[in-house]
């Protein structure tokens, strides 16, 4: 079973579970997230969320379970294996290349995933993905720092440039860590036009803190909790939920939060 | 073109122009001592740019180079002195048995980072440096092997060998020229930007598909061919091989010297090896205790220009050019700002 098959669940996990120590951070958890809509997955601190995506990515192997990436098992792949198969993800706190400039970190994210990287041919020569770069640096409005280093940009920017790493690596499916997370509200709205934008084309799951982005963007909700899922349905459906409300969303100065967001 | 690259370029071409002429202008300059001095200082430097790669380029700290320069140097002793081959044949096997070594131990040093990579690369090269020092019928153990040298062209009935000392200096100049040149390439190249990629953020590296492990062990390899040319070289030129360069000691000279010149820039090692080379020459006859100078020297440069030598030019240069501009810039002012300087 080694090929992708379109007709089947951008990813899918069959009681994957991961413990660190005495502490069961993602418990027998089986998910199914359909293709062509835009996943969002909540829960409070310490639910499994990130453990979840580092699964999932490679960084960290399963104590049990199975995940399956378009109907191709891809547990226990490496890192890199699995991105070459076009799972891209950004890390919750935002990590690029520090000392490369923008121009570098979009140049080498696109050529990371040839099997053969040329030793002696310069590699400004490459017209082709040169201008690749150009144009992801004019779609992420980057263009006048092109040539700073990725490391003295500001947050804002660094998130943005995260956006465009894995715009130009052409994934088939995202998994966006806390995306918004530390942005200022200019700043936000600006990642999630772009995300909204993504998504037409890319399967995206994403992990986020700001009820107004879930609700705002997400066709579905999965609720996450002590290591499985809660609950799934649309943002309407997750609002009413009242194991969620508890759970998750229970305290009084969310409530106007969720209900703001739906109605709006 | 900023400023900086033009000067660069002038600094580098009057070196090129110098090295070109050592033969001649040293011997006329100070005596023909330093000509072979030189020769030495480029040994060096090359087996500092295998540190360099590691270190500058991929972010892995290898204190065990010595083992592949010392591998490079056995190749061609035991090639020429037990094998009887012949110049060429000596300088490949020394070449190919220091990256043998490297991929060996490469397979087992690059799943590891930070202390644990410095670690075994100084366990690896402990292990081989003793084995050499006991296998006294095969490597002359500390004495070493003494061996007479094979010419390294003849057409006819002339030869071209390294006793001819203007033909060893040039032979040794076109050598490290070349494999500095390669090494450019490397790093602008795709391979080389991956590199960097590694150096900068490993995690993120592998999230974008990068192989990180093979990539470090292409590093290694490539490293330990490095440090291989440069101990046939110091082979050839000593007329002997000896289990005492494989010593880690001589592994960290080459950080320092790769360090304090500049890791992460091409030429760093060169000047860094130039530096404690001649500072060891001109005092050691005077002083015994030189390499005091030596490790104040690496102490001051590292707290002060953790760059190195290179970056502290650069970055010298860069303010000069810039200053440059606002002066000028200065001078366009009208001149009632002077007055208020007036008391």
């Amino acid at each position: 079973m080694t090929e992708l098959v379109e007709t089947e669940p951008v990813l899918r996990t069959e009681n994957l579970t991961k413990r660190f120590g005495g502490l069961t951070a993602v418990d027998n958890l089986s998910l199914n997230l359909p293709r062509g809509r835009l996943q969002a997955i909540i829960g409070p601190n310490g639910a499994g969320k990130t453990t979840f995506f580092n699964l999932v990515s490679g960084l960290l192997g399963s104590d049990g379970g199975r995940v399956f990436f378009l109907g191709r098992e891809i547990t226990g792949l490496k890192p890199h294996e699995i991105s070459r198969l076009g799972i891209k993800r950004t890390l919750q706190i935002k990590s690029v290349f520090n000392q490369l400039t923008v121009a570098e970190n979009l140049w080498v994210t696109r050529q990371a995933g040839n099997r053969f990287l040329h030793p002696f041919r310069a590699a400004s020569r490459d017209l082709e993905t040169k201008a690749r770069v150009d144009q992801t640096i004019e779609q992420i409005g980057m263009t006048a720092l092109a040539h700073r280093p990725a490391g003295t940009l500001s947050y804002g920017d660094v998130a943005m440039l995260e956006i465009g790493m894995a715009l130009i690596s052409e994934p088939r499916l995202l998994l966006l860590d806390e995306p918004t997370c530390g942005m200022s509200p200019a700043e936000t709205e600006r990642a999630v036009a772009k995300i909204r934008e993504l998504a037409r084309s890319i399967d995206i799951v994403i992990i986020e803190h700001d009820m107004e982005v879930v609700f705002g963007m997400a066709d579905d909700i999965t609720v996450m909790a002590q290591g499985t899922v809660l609950a799934t349905g649309s943002p309407k459906e997750i609002a009413s939920d009242e194991r969620v409300r508890e759970a998750y969303l229970g305290r009084p100065e969310d409530e106007d939060y969720v209900e703001e967001a739906v109605h709006a | 073109m900023s400023g900086r690259i033009i000067i660069e370029r002038c600094v580098l071409l009057a070196f090129a122009a110098f090295m070109l002429t050592v033969p001649w202008s040293v011997p006329a300059l100070v005596n023909t001592f330093w000509v072979s001095v030189i020769a030495e200082i480029l040994i060096w430097s090359l087996f500092a740019a295998s540190v360099n790669l590691l270190f500058g380029y991929v972010g892995l700290l290898s204190f065990g180079q010595a083992l592949f320069f010392g591998f490079g140097m056995y190749g061609v002793g035991i090639g020429i002195d037990q094998l009887h081959l012949s110049f060429w044949p000596a300088f490949g096997l020394g070449i190919f048995a220091a990256m043998l070594m490297a991929l060996v131990s490469g397979i087992f040093a690059v799943r590891l980072t930070w202390h644990y990579f410095a670690i075994i690369t100084v366990v690896f090269s402990l292990i081989f440096y003793f084995l050499a020092v006991t296998m006294k019928p095969l490597t002359g153990g500390d004495d070493g092997i003494n061996f007479t040298l094979p010419p390294t062209f003849s057409f006819g009935g002339t030869q071209w060998s390294f006793t001819n000392a203007t033909f060893q200096y040039f032979f040794i100049l076109a050598t490290v020229t070349l494999c500095f040149y390669l090494m450019h390439l490397v790093i602008r190249s795709p391979l080389g930007k991956a590199f960097l990629a590694i150096r900068d953020n490993d995690v993120r590296a592998s999230l974008i598909g990068l192989n990180v492990y093979l990539l470090r062990l292409t590093a290694f390899v490539m490293a330990g061919f490095l440090a291989g040319v440069a101990g046939a070289l110091f082979a050839f030129f000593g007329r002997y091989a000896s289990a005492s360069y494989m010593f880690y000691h001589v592994s960290g000279e080459a950080v320092v010297w790769a360090i304090v010149g500049g890791a992460g820039t091409l030429f760093g090692p060169i000047v860094g090896t130039s530096l404690f080379i001649i500072i060891r020459e001109l005092v050691s006859t005077h002083w015994e205790h030189h390499s005091l100078i030596v490790g104040v020297m690496a102490i001051v440069v590292v707290i002060l220009a953790p760059k190195g030598l290179v970056g502290l030019w650069r970055d010298g240069l860069d303010r000069l050019v810039t200053r440059d501009d606002s002066k000028a810039a200065a001078a366009k002012l009208p001149a009632d700002s002077k007055l208020r300087t007036d008391p």
